[in-house]
């Protein structure tokens, strides 16, 4: 029972990271159809970034206050790369084949890959310890402060999502363009204001996402966008494209049956076993658990 | 169009049959490396080119049976060439089961579950599944070429392989093109419920494409093995695939754009070998650049195997 | 005449609680020209849907020459002989007019799958064999001129014809045709009547859906109306134009049209 308990919280933890990492993806997915590999790389730029901020601006000090401007400035930083990404590699192949945008999608990815490789080097670096390396043993399970944070930050920011995409203008423009992009345009919606929006707010939760990446894993690479993106994007699959709630679910879901396949039956097959539990949805399901909301682009 | 076949495709190919005279060991390593590449994308070519199917996993299937090779050698002391049917065979049977039940699904679901299985096949290897595959070190030390009991040690030998092993592909390329097979992977790509209700089945099609690019890109890996006498799991990963993927594209899935992707993903980065570190991040911004300047690809395939007495009669013809 | 070839029993279509075709029933029989009207969105390319596979029926049998094609796939269905067009034509349109038309010997071609790999004497005799049908089609549809064209950057009209062209190049005994006429100007639609002609004189049974009343009146030896999802009568073009149902739901409705 410890193992499933303690399997379940780490779970809920990495999950609520692939939830928010997915979000971006099925934010965009949903209103251009486009897989933004790039994603992944911004997620793991941002733990980069983040590390840079402490070290260079915020002089090593771990104080609530370089905390919080740690995450915000990481923020910031990679929502403006996302909408430079948008506007560079993406909106200029939206009338272009679909196979077009895929690659350029893919070339993004290796150009930010590799650029944090330039800039801080192949070798895996340490994220600083931002939050003390406080622990609670409840009956055998091991919980930890950062834990507990990347928990409620991460649910806190997702209520937030959804209540902002179901109850506020922009959030319905967003699900309006989510449907129908030209039916939106002629209701007067400015599609590349939505884009720009879904680049902005996709991005800066990633870049918390990766902050988070940082913070519970500590190790950090160039390269590990990859990996993280992809379990992403296969949540964000799993909980059905373009269905903000379904990425939240696909996200947890994700974290949940990666840890218990650790915990209970060999973390060497991890991988293995995430995306034979992909193909079996898709077989099964192919709109995903809660379907797939997406602008057919005919 | 006609200029490339009367006159552009004898003179590559007396031009590569001649290469290894003028080459030292290390540029002979690559252009054998060319060659291999070449033929693993134009394998991608016909699954993701003329069928439309988005394949993100196309190194598996050249791992594959580069592994089939290996182990062949390794454990039972087939000699290199002896494995090529199980080489080819195997990757094609395997192409077959893995398309069967994902045929169906949309462009981009196929991309993440072929790059699922690419990811679960080198997690396959480095586990050293069913103990014959080497972990993550692979398998080193193998035979090299040999035919009937001669033993060729000299990497000309492995060129002149690799090259016959490209022909062979440019030969099959262009069978497909003046077939039925060849014919109805275009047609299912650009429509695929018209080709359907001319009495195509798509699925079958989809399926064969997927086999045949399958059983091609093993056969690269035999040349692949033939080379290095080893194999080892980071040969065949997931950037491969995309790297497979992306020359198709941007060469614009013809047969010169692809020669010429390869040639600039995998021999200039040799030319230019100090600039090793910057190679995929230029490589990137070439990628974004081609495909916003050329949306179709730099050298975009044309249409028009039509025989010669239709077209004499056509005079508006393009 | 021979007995019925295409025979539908109630066939019943339905797109969530929205019925497209209700309790339909006709038969076509061998040699006719038979047409199907109604208004816009009564549910005539449902129909065809579900005869050509691309749908499948939830109630009713489609009958062919006694076979139930019911749950066929499309492929399947032009291997027994029935081929369609399309209302918004689906050509293949990067390609040539001529490679469009071989696009339909597909299913007449003796090559397997494999020949694709390694062809044989007999696959290349085959391969030329299939050309000069090719080559027999752009002669009946007059599109000698433009064999190397791309149907893409062809009129609407010539585009109509290729795409008949690529239906008559499977050699159908069942041509179905789906608004044939639309958007095409009275000498495009007076020739098409022509090729229509030519084509059943062939031998081919025509089924088409069509909204110019006038050239259905014209051409068809019988008719359906459909209204609904459901037929509202049946008969001659005499017949039909004399039923007072008819006149009400059909021509009524399209008083502000004409």
């Amino acid at each position: 029972m410890d193992t499933f308990f303690q399997q379940l919280i780490n779970g809920l933890t990495i999950g609520s990271i692939y939830a928010l990492v997915a979000l971006g993806y099925t934010m965009v997915y949903g209103v251009m159809r486009l897989i933004n590999f790039a994603h992944g790389d911004m997620v793991a730029a941002s733990a980069f970034v983040g590390l840079t901020i402490y070290t260079q601006v915020m002089g090593q000090s771990a104080t609530l206050f370089s905390v919080i401007m740690i995450f915000l400035l990481a923020a910031v930083s990679m929502a403006c790369v996302g909408v430079i990404l948008e506007r560079v590699a993406y909106r200029p192949l939206r009338e272009a084949p679909r196979l077009s945008a895929v690659v350029s999608a893919l070339g993004a990815s290796l150009v930010i890959q590799n650029g944090i490789m330039l800039l801080w080097g192949p070798q895996m670096r340490i994220f600083p310890e931002l939050v003390p390396q406080v622990y609670w043993e409840i009956g055998g399970v091991v919980v930890s402060l950062i834990q507990v944070i990347i928990l409620i930050l991460s649910l806190v920011l997702m209520v937030a999502l959804y209540f902002f995409v179901e109850k506020t203008r922009m959030g319905a423009a967003i699900r309006a363009s989510s449907i129908d992009q030209d039916a939106a345009r002629l209701m007067g919606i400015n599609v590349n204001t939505i884009i720009a929006t879904i680049f902005i707010i996709g991005s800066s939760l990633g870049a918390i996402g990766g902050l988070f990446i940082g913070l519970y894993y500590r190790g950090i690479t160039f390269n590990m966008g990859w990996q993280y993106g992809l379990f992403a994007f296969v949540a964000a699959i799993l909980g059905g494209i373009g269905n903000i709630p379904g990425a939240m679910l696909g996200g947890m879901l994700l974290g949940l049956f990666n840890a218990f396949i650790a915990g209970y039956v060999s973390s060497t097959w991890s991988d293995a076993f995430t995306f034979i539990l992909l193909i079996i949805i898709l077989i099964v399901r192919p709109t995903g658990i809660l379907g797939e909301r997406v602008a057919e682009k005919v | 169009m006609k200029n490339l076949n009367v006159f552009g495709y004898p003179l590559f190919i007396v031009f590569m049959a001649a290469l290894p005279l003028g080459l030292d060991a290390r540029w002979q390593e690559v252009a054998i490396s060319f060659l291999v590449f070449s033929v693993v994308a134009l394998s991608q070519d016909i699954v993701l080119g003329k069928c439309g199917i988005f394949n993100m996993g196309q190194a598996l299937f050249f791992g594959m049976g580069a592994y089939c090779t290996a182990i062949l050698n390794n454990e039972y002391g087939w000699s290199l060439l002896s494995t090529i049917p199980v080489a080819i065979l195997i990757p094609a049977l395997f192409g077959i089961l893995l398309a069967g039940p994902i045929m169906h699904l949309r462009g981009d679901y196929l991309l993440v579950t072929t790059i699922g299985f690419n990811i679960v096949f080198v997690q396959a290897v480095q586990n050293n599944l069913g103990g014959v595959t080497g972990g993550p070190n692979g398998i080193f030390g193998l035979d090299s070429l040999s035919l009937f009991g001669h033993e060729f040690t000299d990497q000309v030998a492995v060129y002149y392989f690799a090259f016959a092993v490209m022909l062979l592909t440019l030969w099959i390329m262009r069978n497909l093109e003046h077939s039925k097979a060849g014919r109805a992977l275009h047609y299912l790509r650009l429509d695929p419920l018209a080709a359907e209700s001319i009495g195509i089945n798509t699925r079958l099609y989809k399926i064969f494409a997927f086999g045949l690019g399958a059983g091609i890109a093993g056969l690269a890996g035999t040349v692949f093995v033939a080379q290095f006498t080893a194999v080892s799991p980071e040969g065949f990963g997931f950037m491969q695939s995309v790297l497979f993927f992306s020359i198709v594209i941007v060469g614009g899935s013809s047969v010169p754009g692809i020669f010429l992707g390869v040639f600039v993903m995998f021999v200039l980065p040799e030319v230019f070998s100090p600039l090793a570190t910057w190679r995929y991040f230029i490589f990137g911004f070439a990628m974004i650049a081609a495909m916003i300047l050329r949306p179709r690809g730099i050298w975009p395939a044309k249409f028009g195997n039509i025989p010669k007495f239709l077209i004499k009669e056509s005079n508006h013809g393009g | 005449m021979a007995g019925n070839d295409l025979v539908l029993t109630g066939v019943t279509k339905r797109f969530g609680g929205l019925v497209a075709v209700d309790d339909l029933s006709f038969s076509v029989k061998e040699g006719q020209i038979y047409g199907i009207i109604g208004p816009n969105g009564a549910g005539k390319t449902t129909a065809f849907n579900c005869i050509t596979g691309i749908y499948r029926s939830e109630e009713g049998s489609v009958k062919w020459r006694g076979e139930e094609i019911r749950g066929l796939t499309p492929y399947q269905i032009v291997d027994r002989g029935i081929v369609r067009t399309f209302q918004t034509i689906r050509l293949f349109s990067e390609m040539s007019v001529a490679e469009n038309i071989m696009s339909g010997r597909h299913i007449k071609s003796s090559q397997s799958w494999w020949h694709g790999i390694f062809p044989t004497p007999g696959s290349r005799r085959d391969e030329k064999e299939n050309w000069l049908r090719v080559q027999e089609q752009l002669e009946f549809f007059d599109l000698q001129d433009y064999a190397t064209t791309p149907t893409g950057s062809l009129s609407y009209g010539m585009q109509r014809r290729v795409e008949m062209a690529r239906a008559m190049a499977v050699e159908p005994t069942l041509l179905i045709l789906d608004e044939p006429a639309a958007g095409l100007n009275d000498k495009e639609t007076c020739e098409l009547l022509q090729t229509i002609y030519k084509i059943r004189d062939k031998g081919v049974t025509v089924l088409l859906i069509e909204h110019d009343m006038d050239m259905v009146m014209e051409m068809t030896d019988y008719l359906s109306v459909i209204n609904f999802g459901r037929k509202i009568a049946e008969g001659t073009p005499a017949e039909v134009q004399a039923n007072p149902a008819v006149i009400e739901a059909y021509l009524g409705s399209e008083d502000d049209d004409e």
